[in-house]
């Protein structure tokens, strides 16, 4: 098993925001979390990747067997897991380069693997920047300085590509993205997907699904997962709201 | 001999003041005939005018508006005799460069508490060629003597202001300095290194520079100041830019003593039209660094963008005063201000532009950001705006707080560790100043100096 979340519940400011959340992603699946507006979807990406002001208050994740709520970020990051930011902050002065270099550095260092070469690594990174149709230019510039909402998420999924993570999760990537702009960013995801690695996708709608096929869908809402399926759950949700599932839950 | 001036006694109230006097009386009375102070020529008269004034306005306290933030009452309690124009096992600036790297330069001119040090050859004003363009260098004492009236042009008016305080005693005390001509275009940097030595505590230095630079002439001009041994004389230094029609001058200040040093220092920079003047205030060193710019953009087209790099290290106090006042129409000044304070440090930057009646289609921009690295540290950044004319663009904009945790979190979730993120943040702070540099080798010799008292400097290092 690659990841187990276990009644996890977690606060955000004094408010509990995730309330027994269970979930298990095995290697080479694809998950969609889908949920309204304040459900807690991005504060389990948040959780899960180590957001220090996120109060975890009860259960337990497991990232293959290991206690991942016991890393700090930047150790989970390390180990294989990615969380792809529904509002990537803009650095201005650090350059995108610098710091795909240095992360893609942290990695190996801990993998034992030497500083990757400096000319092997412009050869790799232009490689992903052509999947992801990003101009060159982006290579000077701070990260994400500057960047559209488009351009910032292409930035995201680039990362992922290099990084090549183990786990990756990522937070509403498709919102704010024309029809164009979530097919490129849909061929890098799926560029990704093999036997050894997982996607969770945390989105609001159902169109991203048709570009990256999930294999399970769940539904969020208040903190709990009610409901989860295969992909005819997402189309059924688009078709019925998520008010549907609220109700039939009560009922 | 020209009997000592009636001003002084009553005035002189706290040792500090008492001392500066009898420094005053003692050049009086040292060589009336042969010293340029002999009270007949407008320079003597000037500083003699200086020092009055000086005795009579005392030492700023923190009751003086730009001295609020520095309390000068222990100074104020000791006495000073002149530092040394020769301690023991001084001079030799060219270690204190060669650490700093600053490459290609046109010249180097070693300066100790304020006597610069000239090839014999020199003293009585040097003409430089430097291509078909050239400078000359002066000693203040010579030229004081050959022509005071040139030397007292450059020292006039006196201000009354609390931020000129120190200014009038340097002006009234320096015994020798440095004039600079500068005329064409000097494709590479002059250096100025002035070192601070003494051999015993309660001493005091009146460096002084005064830049000339000629119509439509052009200069880097790069002012490092660094400590020899022990103890450091009081740094009271004063600094004159006179930039003619057109000319261009880039001018860098640079405070890297030890922490025991207190350095007060006066720059005044006057511009006539089409002058621009790029000045970089960078301290990096010092207990208590006090740094004033007085700028006046006196005739139309006059530009001036300054830096001000402010690393509050440890219990050092820098304490940084700007005015820029616009006394033309289109002119344009620009002030960026970027404070870091750690330890139990604090950085106060103070900043003024004053726009006079007349000064229509005026622009000015004032930026103050502040990082706070710890608890006990403290950054006091106020941008200010006096105008007294319509139709001027006048923006400021002052912040100050902690690393951005929405950044660094981002940085760690890609796996940098803690250090490199806060290293990486601190030096993107600081970028903004640190690219007006139009010189590529002093920008790197100062991001070195900088990045060495940063956290994780290693880390810092590698990613250069």
């Amino acid at each position: 098993m690659l990841l187990r979340i276990s009644d996890l519940s977690a606060r955000v400011a004094g408010k509990e925001i995730l309330k027994g959340i269970n979930l298990e992603v095995e290697a080479g699946e694809v998950h969609a979390i889908m949920g309204p507006n304040g459900s807690g979807k991005s504060t389990l990406a948040q959780v899960l990747a180590g957001r220090e002001d996120y109060e975890v208050t009860g259960g337990s994740v497991l990232f293959e067997g290991r206690d991942l709520l016991a890393l700090p970020a930047e150790e989970r990051a390390r180990a294989g897991l990615f969380l792809g930011f529904q509002y990537p902050v803009e650095i201005p002065g650090v350059n995108n380069v610098y710091l795909l270099k240095a992360a893609l550095n942290a990695k190996r260092k801990v993998a034992g693997e030497p500083e990757v070469d400096a000319y092997e690594f412009l050869a790799l990174i232009k490689q992903k920047m052509k999947l992801m149709q990003m101009s060159e230019t982006f290579l000077t510039r701070g990260v994400n300085e500057g960047f559209s909402g488009g351009e910032k998420k292409r930035n995201e999924v680039l990362q992922m590509l290099v990084l090549e993570p183990k786990l990756a999760i990522l937070d509403e990537t498709d919102s704010g993205l024309d029809i164009d702009a979530l097919k490129v960013v849909s061929t890098g995801v799926n560029s990704l997907r093999d036997s050894k690695r997982a996607v969770v996708l945390v989105t609001h709608y159902q169109r991203l699904l048709d570009y990256i096929v999930p294999d399970k869908v769940h539904v969020l809402s208040a903190g709990r997962i009610l409901k989860s399926g295969d992909r005819s759950l997402a189309l059924e949700l688009e078709r019925r709201g998520y008010d549907w599932v609220k109700e039939s839950k009560v009922a | 001999m020209s009997s000592p001036q009636p001003f002084a006694v009553a005035a002189a109230t706290t040792a500090a003041l008492r001392s500066f006097e009898a420094q005053w009386l003692a050049r009086q009375s040292d060589s009336p005939r042969r010293e340029p102070w002999s009270a007949r020529d407008p320079l003597s008269a000037l500083r003699a005018e200086a020092m009055g004034r000086f005795l009579r306005l005392g030492l700023p306290t923190t009751r003086d508006e730009s001295w609020r933030y520095t309390n000068l009452r222990r100074l104020a309690a000791e006495s000073f005799i002149d530092a040394p124009r020769a301690p023991a096992g001084s001079v030799g600036a060219a270690d204190a460069l060669d650490s700093w790297r600053i490459g290609e330069r046109l010249a180097t001119i070693p300066m100790v508490n304020g006597f610069p040090v000239l090839p014999a050859h020199t003293n009585a004003g040097a003409r430089i060629d430097a291509g078909s363009n050239y400078f000359e260098i002066n000693s203040l004492r010579e030229l004081s003597r050959v022509n005071p009236d040139l030397v007292a042009r450059h020292l006039a008016p006196l201000s009354d202001a609390d931020g000129a305080r120190w200014g009038l005693l340097n002006t009234a005390l320096f015994t020798d300095g440095l004039y600079l001509k500068i005329s064409g275009n000097l494709a590479a940097p002059l250096v100025i290194v002035h070192t601070a030595a003494a051999d015993r505590p309660g001493t005091i230095a009146y460096p002084r520079v005064i830049v000339d630079a000629a119509p439509g002439s052009n200069a880097t001009i790069i002012e490092h100041h660094v400590q020899r041994g022990e103890w450091t004389p009081l740094c009271n230094s004063a600094t004159q830019l006179a930039l003619g029609q057109d000319a261009a001058i880039e001018h860098y200040r640079i405070f890297a003593t030890g922490s025991a040093c207190t350095h007060i220092d006066s720059l005044d920079v006057l511009q006539q039209r089409g002058s621009r003047c790029k000045q970089f205030t960078i301290a990096l060193g010092g207990g208590l660094v006090r740094a004033s710019l007085d700028a006046h953009l006196n005739e139309p087209g006059a530009c001036l963008d300054s830096y001000s790099l402010l690393v509050g290290h440890e219990e050092r106090q820098v304490d940084c005063v700007n005015i820029a006042t616009h006394h033309a129409a289109h002119t344009r000044s620009q002030q960026t201000a970027r404070s870091i304070a750690s330890g139990t440090s604090r950085v106060i930057f103070n900043s003024k532009v004053v726009v006079e009646a007349g000064a229509v289609q005026a622009e000015s921009q004032q930026s103050c950001r502040g990082l706070l690295l710890s608890d006990s540290a403290e950054i006091d950044s106020r941008p200010q705006l006096e105008i007294h004319a319509d139709e001027v663009k006048c923006a400021h904009g002052a912040t100050t707080g902690r690393l951005d945790p929405d950044m660094l979190f981002y940085m760690l979730s890609r796996g940098l560790d803690r250090g490199t993120a806060q290293s990486l943040l601190i030096y993107a702070f600081l970028a903004d100043a640190l690219t007006g540099m139009s010189l590529s080798a002093a920008r790197s010799a100062i991001e070195d100096a900088l990045i060495a008292q940063l956290p994780d400097s290693q880390v810092l290092r590698s990613f250069r």
